[in-house]
């Protein structure tokens, strides 16, 4: 069978010496990033991605995905144990997995969680394996139309999902937009709003501003305060995690539900692990023999998100790497750094780079195992690590996110901006307007320009052809839903306070 | 909250009018061969001034007053100690150089911001700038600014 032998050829390519030492580093990092609260998915890939500008493409891959599995686990320590989530994939764990840990059951809520994300991410690579070159075979067919409506459908769902205020949602979004114009206009020359200053004539490069939005931002959000977590104590020996015979017996359904829901979530563009997480439990609170017991340390609360987060965050590279369309901020990252390394995302990848597709998705396989064996083995030494006082952590991170941003073009004015965007991050935190779809956009911006004025020179600057072409219409018309619906939502509430005044 | 929305609707409607003014003033809107450079940007400037004014509209009618976001007190000296040390680090980047800048800002932020103990504080210091280093100047061969003292 072809993709057998694509497999195999994927593992060769996965087995090197360099490549597993590449996804171990990944998984190490990602736990360690995921557990540490203030730094997340994005902020982790954005500051290894200029670790990878000295590597072969598909080992520099191989690490930020295996780090991206490894941050969805990572979150799950800090949940459990001090009810704060790492990340954002894991706020609904706290609910059960810390009430867990209260009544002394820490270590099989953390042992669950291993299990079922193991489950998850390796049917969830299974399943990437087989959707990704259909969904690559089908979109070679896609024209201009129907790559700007896709685009246009993942910058409004992502606008929706991210923010709790979709009015600041789309400011953050057309803003990133804005940004996107700066520096040559590909097809008539012009250096647009670069003021002469020649480091913006290029334009904005995404990886400062999403070090700065991410990094530094967040960080600049912790400082205000002198943090001290209460880590509750207990063993976590590799016999204290492993979850009893009835523990198991009530979440296996929990996990394959989890799993099912998180990857198709993840397809979905804007829908990332955070969405599937929330989706998985309220899923199993409704399919749970005992409902009373959810937010009181139900066991199927823990293993059913954490499965989901993690079927999720393999489901989301599905788009990126078949259509070039990614839909979260972590994997807008991914989709920039394959195009720093000069790869085009999209179908083309499918044909012209099948080293560097499958021996992403047989590294898969094995990070899954690593992140299995390291999330149940060692689980006492990222404890440790969360005790590192985050008067110590917060400088060590700046410092990574100047050393960073400086090692793209080696030039001081790309920390500059860093730092400015770093600013705008905290700003952007603290007011509820929306990085990630700043980001997104910032990424998506070049391309959506030049597939919209390709459509409108292939129709005569008529827009009906984003109506006419059938996958064209479907995208078009989903995408204007999304920007519907928190208008209508607005609409209603404010006739329903009028009703109450009068 | 409501404060920073009037500000943020004010400053972002400007900017989206000047963005589509600029647009329209130094670039072509359209041309012989479709949408010049200027179309997009003219209308993602009259997006913005559109939502930017929906922001500033509804925070003028806005009884509520909203929640304080910026830090006082306390709060708002560890901040500003850390977004001043940090900008002051990146501009002296090119004289006191990135490996030497590392080890002295780390020691600066540490003792400063915390006053952690001086061994802890000098090791994880000369450990960090160490590892920077080893992976950036090392093995990744990124021409780092170095200081006077050449490292």
């Amino acid at each position: 069978m072809d993709f057998l032998g694509n497999l195999a050829m994927g593992f060769s390519v996965a087995l090197t010496p360099f490549n597993l030492l590449m996804a171990t580093v990944g998984v190490i990092v990602g736990i360690l990033i995921g557990a540490l609260p203030g730094i997340g998915p994005p902020s982790g890939v954005a500051l290894l991605l200029p670790l990878t500008f000295g590597m072969e493409p598909t080992s520099g891959i191989i690490m930020l995905a295996a780090l991206y599995a490894g941050t969805m686990y990572g979150g799950t320590i800090t949940s459990v144990l001090i009810n704060t989530p790492g990340e954002s994939a894991s706020v609904v764990t706290c609910l059960d997995g810390h009430q867990m840990a209260l009544q002394g059951r820490a270590g099989p809520a953390l042992g669950i969680a291993a299990i079922g994300s193991f489950i998850a991410g390796t049917i969830g690579v299974v399943l990437l394996m087989l959707v990704s070159p259909a969904l690559a075979r089908w979109s070679l067919a896609f024209g201009p139309p129907e790559t700007f409506a896709l685009m246009l459908l993942g910058l409004t769902t992502v606008t929706l999902l991210t923010g709790d205020d979709a009015l600041k949602g789309y400011i953050s979004m057309v803003l990133g937009l804005m940004l996107a114009m700066v520096g040559f206009d590909i097809i008539s020359g012009d250096a647009r709003y670069a003021f002469g200053i020649p480091e913006m004539m290029d334009g904005m490069d995404f990886l400062p501003v999403a070090i700065g939005l991410f990094g530094l931002g967040e960080v600049l959000a912790g400082a205000e305060m002198a943090k001290g977590n209460t880590i509750l104590q207990g063993r976590y020996g590799l016999r204290d995690v492993m979850p009893s015979a009835t523990d198991w017996m009530r979440s296996r359904w929990a996990i394959v539900r989890g799993t099912v829901l998180g990857f198709a979530v993840g397809l979905l563009p804007g829908a990332g692990p955070t969405v599937a997480s929330f989706l998985s439990y309220t899923v199993e609170k409704k399919a749970s023999r005992h409902p009373e017991e959810f937010g009181k340390g139900a066991i199927e609360g823990v293993a059913g998100p954490e499965s989901a987060n993690n079927a999720a965050a393999t489901g989301a590279m599905v788009p990126m790497l078949t259509l070039g369309i990614p839909g979260s901020a972590t994997t807008a990252i991914m989709l920039g750094g394959l195009m720093m390394w000069g790869l085009r995302p999209g179908p083309m990848l499918f044909e012209k780079n099948p080293e560097f597709i499958w021996g992403l998705i047989a590294s898969q396989y094995i990070a899954n195992v690593m992140l299995l064996i390291l999330s149940t083995a060692f689980i006492p030494l990222f404890v440790r690590a969360l005790r590192v006082p985050y008067t110590i952590l917060m400088p060590l991170i700046i410092v990574f996110c100047i050393t960073g941003a400086y090692s793209l073009k080696n030039n001081v004015w790309d920390v500059g901006q860093m730092l400015v965007f770093g600013v705008l991050g905290y700003a952007m935190k603290k007011l509820g307007y929306s990085p990630a779809a700043l980001v997104l956009a910032l990424v998506l911006g070049p391309m959506a320009e030049r597939a919209l004025r390709q459509s409108l020179i292939i129709s005569d600057a008529g827009l009906g052809i984003f109506f006419l072409r059938p996958i064209a219409a479907v995208l078009t018309v989903a995408a204007l839903v999304a920007v519907a619906v928190p208008v209508v939502r607005a609409i209603v509430a404010a006739s329903r306070r009028h009703r109450a005044a009068a | 909250m409501r404060r920073a929305d009037r500000i943020a609707g004010a400053v972002l409607l400007v900017s989206g009018v000047a963005f589509s003014g600029g647009a329209l003033k130094y670039y072509t809107y359209s041309g012989p061969g479709g949408p010049g450079s200027a179309f997009l940007p003219f209308w993602l400037g009259v997006i913005m001034a559109a939502l930017a004014g929906w922001l500033l509209v509804g925070a003028l009618r806005s009884p509520d007053p909203g929640i304080e976001w910026l830090p006082r007190g306390e709060g708002l000296r560890r901040l500003a100690l850390v977004l001043g040390v940090t900008a002051a680090f990146v501009a002296l980047l090119k004289v006191i150089g990135m490996i030497l800048g590392t080890a002295l800002f780390l020691i600066v932020l540490m003792r400063v911001l915390d006053r952690n103990p001086w061994p802890l504080t000098l090791s994880v210091a000369a450990l960090t700038a160490g590892l920077i280093y080893l992976v950036f100047t090392y093995w990744l061969r990124v021409p780092f600014p170095v200081s006077v003292f050449g490292i």
